[in-house]
């Protein structure tokens, strides 16, 4: 288990877990973000990253990114 | 009778496309009752007794954002005929989690699929009738950029409305089944039988919100424990869970994917644009060739002509023409062309120069570039407390400000996008260049070290400002988590960036008919009648000094003096530019005796330089580019704050922190070129101080709040 952070570009990751607060959970929730989907990383920016999940293309801060496991 | 469709889909789902293809031009634009998010209604073409209801675009009927009540709101109390969702094709998963709960709600769905034919492109395959018979719902293949299927899919909603069918409703697993049941028996009898189902959701999902709206609430508390000590999960995360694994079947069985794994195209410009190295040097080339483009070729060239040819030698004249023709009483012929058409046309000569960078703004925005943009700049602007989405209110800004704090509606925190309004208009917007020109030429020789300070000064105030407010009650706490769906590159229509443009530049024209308009024609009056030779009347241009502007100003005056331009002339120029900030060269102009001047008012710069130092000068700048804004702007910002207090914050907070910058520089700047050293010196060394405490001190009042919670915590 890591945070997304630490995950390399372009490799596949099944998210684990998503802590913060219950609000950015939610969120993270609707945009496809759930235990068991699949995320890749397409690129990285100073530890914001822009993933792939569920067919979609979400950019996420360092601070929500390092709350995700995979 | 009339049949509502309400249109429902995830942002950047082509909602917007697919309501202007319904449309056309038959549509209002509004706000949703209290809140500032946007209401857009229209009929459909060629149906008079059909109206589109446009809902925010959304990704859930959760009620955590202002944009997810208000549709879910208008969802449940107005009960729309029929809902068509728009869905995209290439993003059907997550698109479907809004799809379910919309079905949950007990009104007909049509589902229009889009972007087929990129689906078809990228190898992919949805096979629609298999979709139609496991979601139960009428399904359309559209593509709203090329316009087609489009109306066969409002037809097919409006015949599924007239039919008044209910949409059949997807399974869970029958654990959770069984749970729903038993909630949906206790439900209000009230409670038509087609709701009950999403009343039943929403309340084991502990909905507040739609608990309050029911006027009996059965007691669920300990079904929902047991179920989630059963299931070992809370209940929210139940609901959400189970709908993805329903999505993941239904998907399954009808989406055949070819090519997975496989980089997509946007995913390769992404690796480039918002790579590491690259991202800011490609971000500084568009935005050099973007104001290169609509500043210094295209914008001049169109600005100037309809200046100097439009206003100055096609209009005016024929105006003049006309109204001697007909023996026009000769203080009308003055309210006419010295007020109104040389008033609003100042201000129109800024169209075509906006209309060029707006063209650029929504090209960048619809193809999908400005997200990403917002994604590189969150970096940094999160290091003074605000979020990367605040910049692109800022860049709209630096055209007008008016789109600009419209543009801060994208950020969904509250604090963020109230900080955003607050500092949006210390950039530097169109109008306050010639002010810049103006005092660069008459004092500093049209040094360009004047303009890029201007610039400096602006952003140096949005830093320092959002460090300073950060530490104040009103908002302490971290942003928001940047957290952006990045909608996939491709090229835009020509109609739609029109549309945006238009839709932008519109306001700011409307802004120059209405308020413009209306102060000019007041300015004009307080300038042309006042006292002179022993009675009230209508004053000859050199007797300026006796008009009722000039008692306004002496009054006003003696409260810049500490600012180095107690002049009231200097005054009256700095309230003109409340009304609009390309004023203050007009009004200098005519203070001082031309009728007309030049944009940068070359004709006044040796009776300007004259009349103060160069350090007053470059005070009276400051204030003028930092202090309140227009007041199309002010109005603006009263809409988008929604609230007369936040307002009358926003336009204080900017207004002091002017006064102070310019005291300031006046003093500190005059003690240094030589002019000694009084008690100004020291009240602005003072003010120094204590704005480097503000902006240094530490974050006490969060500290405090923590301890405290900690302590009842232990207590």
């Amino acid at each position: 288990m890591m945070p997304l952070t630490m995950a390399k570009a372009g490799e596949e990751n099944t998210i684990i877990k998503i802590g913060g607060k219950e609000e950015a959970r939610r969120f993270l929730k609707s945009l496809g973000f759930v235990a068991g989907s699949i995320v890749s990383v397409v690129s990285e920016m100073n530890g914001n990253v822009i993933v792939n999940v569920k067919g979609s293309r979400v950019a996420i801060s360092r601070e929500m990114a390092n709350k995700i496991m995979v | 009778m009339a049949i509502k469709i309400a249109l429902a889909g995830n942002p950047n789902s082509g909602k917007t496309t697919l309501f202007n293809g319904l449309t056309g031009s038959n549509q209002f634009v509004g706000n949703w009752p209290g809140v500032t998010v946007e209401k857009k209604e229209g009929k459909l073409k060629g149906h008079k007794d059909v109206v589109i209801m446009d809902l925010p675009g959304i990704y859930s009927l959760s009620p955590y954002t202002l944009e997810e009540v208000v549709a879910r709101n208008y969802l449940i109390t107005e009960r729309p005929d029929v809902i068509l969702n728009i869905v995209d094709g290439t993003n059907l998963e997550r698109n479907l989690y809004l799809s379910t709960q919309l079905m949950e709600l007990g009104i007909p769905v049509v589902m229009a699929i889009n972007m087929m034919d990129i689906v078809e492109k990228n190898g992919d395959h949805i096979d629609i009738n298999q979709l139609r018979k496991d979601l139960g719902c009428e399904i359309v293949e559209i593509s709203a950029l090329k316009g087609t299927g489009i109306m066969k899919a409002a037809e097919k909603a409006v015949s599924v409305a007239t039919r008044n069918t209910s949409a059949p409703v997807h399974k869970f697993s029958p654990e959770l089944e069984n749970i729903l049941e038993d909630i949906e028996n206790m439900l209000d009898a009230a409670i038509p039988e087609e709701q009950k189902r999403f009343y039943a959701i929403k309340l084991f999902e502990r909905d507040d919100k739609i608990a309050q709206t029911m006027k009996v609430v059965p007691k669920v508390e300990d079904m929902i424990k047991k179920a989630e000590n059963a299931l070992d999960d809370d209940s929210e995360s139940i609901i959400t869970n189970e709908r993805y694994g329903y999505i993941t079947s239904v998907i399954g069985k009808s989406y055949k994917r070819s090519a997975r794994g496989q980089l997509s195209i946007s995913d390769k410009i992404d690796r480039i644009v918002t790579n590491r190295i690259l991202a800011l040097p490609i971000f500084a080339v568009v935005m050099f060739i973007v104001y290169y483009v609509s500043v210094t070729t295209v914008g001049t060239i169109v600005t100037d002509w309809t200046n100097d040819v439009l206003f100055g030698e096609i209009i005016p004249p024929a105006i003049e023409n006309i109204l001697v023709s007909i023996n026009c009483a000769a203080w009308l012929q003055s309210l006419i062309l010295d007020g109104i058409v040389a008033g609003v046309g100042a201000v129109i000569g800024f169209v075509p120069q906006m209309l060029v960078l707006f063209v650029f703004l929504a090209f960048l925005e619809a193809c999908g570039y400005m997200a990403r943009v917002a994604f590189i700049m969150d970096r940094i602007f999160r290091k003074f407390g605000l979020s990367g989405k605040s910049f692109i209110p800022m860049l709209i800004g630096s055209g007008c400000g008016v789109p600009g704090v419209m543009a801060s509606r994208t950020i969904e925190n509250d604090r963020d996008r109230k900080m955003t309004i607050m500092t949006t208009t210390f950039i530097p917007c169109g109008a306050k260049l010639p002010i810049i020109a103006l005092i660069a030429g008459a004092f500093f020789d049209g040094s360009a070290w004047v303009a890029t300070s201007a610039y400096f000064v602006g952003v140096a105030a949005i830093v320092c400002s959002g460090i300073i407010l950060k530490k104040t009650k009103m908002f302490a706490g971290e942003p928001a988590p940047f957290v952006m769906e990045l909608p996939a590159y491709h090229m835009p229509t020509v109609t739609n960036v029109l549309r945006s443009m238009w839709e932008r530049g519109w306001s700011f024209i409307k802004k120059a008919g209405t308020i413009i308009l209306l102060s000019t024609i007041v300015l004009w009056f307080l300038m042309s009648f006042g006292w002179a030779d022993g009675s009230f009347g209508m004053l000859e241009a050199e007797q300026l000094d006796n008009s009722i502007l000039a008692s306004v100003g002496s009054v006003i005056a003696p409260l810049f003096t500490p600012l180095g331009w107690g002049d009231w002339k200097m005054a009256v120029a700095a309230v003109t530019g409340l009304i609009a900030k390309e004023n203050v060269v007009g009004t200098f102009g005519i203070l001082f005796g031309f009728a007309e001047v030049a944009e940068d008012g070359a004709e006044i710069w040796g009776q300007l330089a004259g009349s103060m130092t160069g350090v007053a000068a470059y005070s009276f700048l400051i204030f003028n580019l930092l202090c309140a804004p227009c007041f199309a702007a002010i109005g603006a910002i009263k809409r988008e704050m929604n609230s007369g207090k936040w307002t009358w914050f926003a336009i204080g907070y900017q207004t002091i922190l002017a006064y102070a910058v310019s005291l300031c520089v006046y003093q500190i700047g005059t003690a240094i070129t030589g002019g000694g050293f009084g008690i100004g010196t020291v009240v602005a060394v003072l003010v120094v101080i204590g704005f480097l405490y503000l902006l240094f001190h530490p974050y006490k009042e969060s500290t405090k709040l923590t301890v405290n919670v900690k302590k009842t915590a232990k207590a």
